[in-house]
């Protein structure tokens, strides 16, 4: 068995591996105000995906289902998340915009 | 001026009577719609999750997303286009600089990023000044390491937090920066030949012939469908009556 993907090893229990990692974006994601948007689109995602592994429980019918590449880049791509979701709880990019810029900086042509 | 000025509306008329034949022609791209309303509706997720940053997103006719943000943000931003599940661009193009020197913050800093899941691209746009250091990209995307030290030596702009800021580009004693609008086409110091000192000495240009400069600019208005909107006139407050005793 082999991903095909170099420096990817294929991930034994790959559904345990998932279920922790969302469960961790989650846990993160309750650090954030109720009505940032970030916090709202991204554990929409992550619910969606998660009801996805808890149901099925073939990991080639899953990676259909997910259609997002190999359960191994499911499982990057959820441990992307969570460290985003911890860096985001710092930036706090919810707040409203830091500096508005000079009237012609963005006027093209000038 | 006459006829300019009656040929333009008889022109418009041709181009919107003309519009369906306008589409047909195989010299002109046809517009994709459904590629552009894409990118709207990303863009504006975006800008919904990150209103720190994001001041303005716009989408080219070409349809090319752009994203332009306030200098504190480059690194949220670009961690969050490479991390985010629903925008993995995990593929730096380009990083380069455009010098506007009219503007108060004259260099616009530009990341290209390409998303191999969506195969998708998408252009981030900072600005800063020549004094003000900008955050570096290298802790997100290694391959920002040699484009901005290509930036620095050709514009002059300091990355912050850069492991190895140096010139890659230009000579190993040269000064000043050459991409700046202001800096000449031939250069300062350029004229370099072999003395009887029997090595290369720099001095300065000498021209065989004065530098010509021509005035491309025509007399007619180029883009007279893309005037800027008038100012809306303002009323201003006159002098109070004073009160008939």
């Amino acid at each position: 068995q082999t991903t095909g993907l170099v420096g990817l090893a294929v991930a034994e229990n790959p559904h345990e591996r998932l279920r922790i990692l969302y469960t961790k974006i989650l846990g993160v994601l309750q650090n954030i105000p109720k009505d940032a948007a970030y916090r709202k689109y991204t554990e929409q995602i992550v619910n969606e995906r998660f009801d996805l592994v808890k149901k099925e429980t073939d990991v080639q019918k899953l990676q259909d289902k997910l259609n997002c590449g190999q359960i191994e880049e499911v499982i990057v791509q959820a441990e992307n998340e969570l460290s985003l979701a911890r860096k985001m709880v710092q930036w706090k990019p919810w707040e409203p915009l830091v500096e508005e810029p000079p009237s012609d900086q963005w006027r093209w042509p000038i | 001026f006459l006829s300019t000025a009656g040929a333009a509306p008889a022109a418009a008329r041709a181009r919107l009577a003309g519009s369906s034949a306008a589409d047909t022609r195989p010299t002109v791209r046809p517009k994709n719609e459904v590629e552009q309303k894409q990118l709207c509706a990303f863009g504006e997720y975006v800008a919904e999750i990150l209103p720190k940053y994001i001041q303005q997103v716009q989408v080219t006719c070409f349809n090319e997303l752009e994203l332009l943000i306030h200098p504190d943000g480059i690194i949220p931003v670009l961690t969050f286009l490479r991390d985010h599940t629903n925008a993995q661009f995990k593929s730096l193009a380009d990083l380069t600089a455009v010098d506007v020197p009219s503007r108060q913050y004259r260099f616009e800093i530009v990341y290209n990023l390409l998303s191999l899941r969506f195969n998708s691209r998408i252009r981030v746009k900072t600005y800063t000044d020549e004094l003000t250091p900008v955050d570096s990209a290298v802790p997100v995307h290694k391959a920002a390491n040699w484009y901005e030290r290509e930036v620095w030596d050709m514009y002059g702009v300091f990355f912050a937090n850069h492991p190895d800021l140096r010139r890659i580009l230009t000579d190993y004693g040269f000064e000043g920066h050459p991409f700046r609008k202001d800096f000449p086409l031939s250069g300062y110091v350029e004229v370099r030949y072999d003395d009887e000192v029997k090595r290369v000495v720099a001095e300065p240009v000498e021209l065989a012939q004065e530098f010509r400069k021509f005035d491309l600019n025509s007399p007619w208005e180029t883009f007279p469908a893309y005037r800027p909107a008038p100012e809306p006139l303002k009323i201003e407050a006159g002098a109070k009556k004073e009160d008939a005793k």
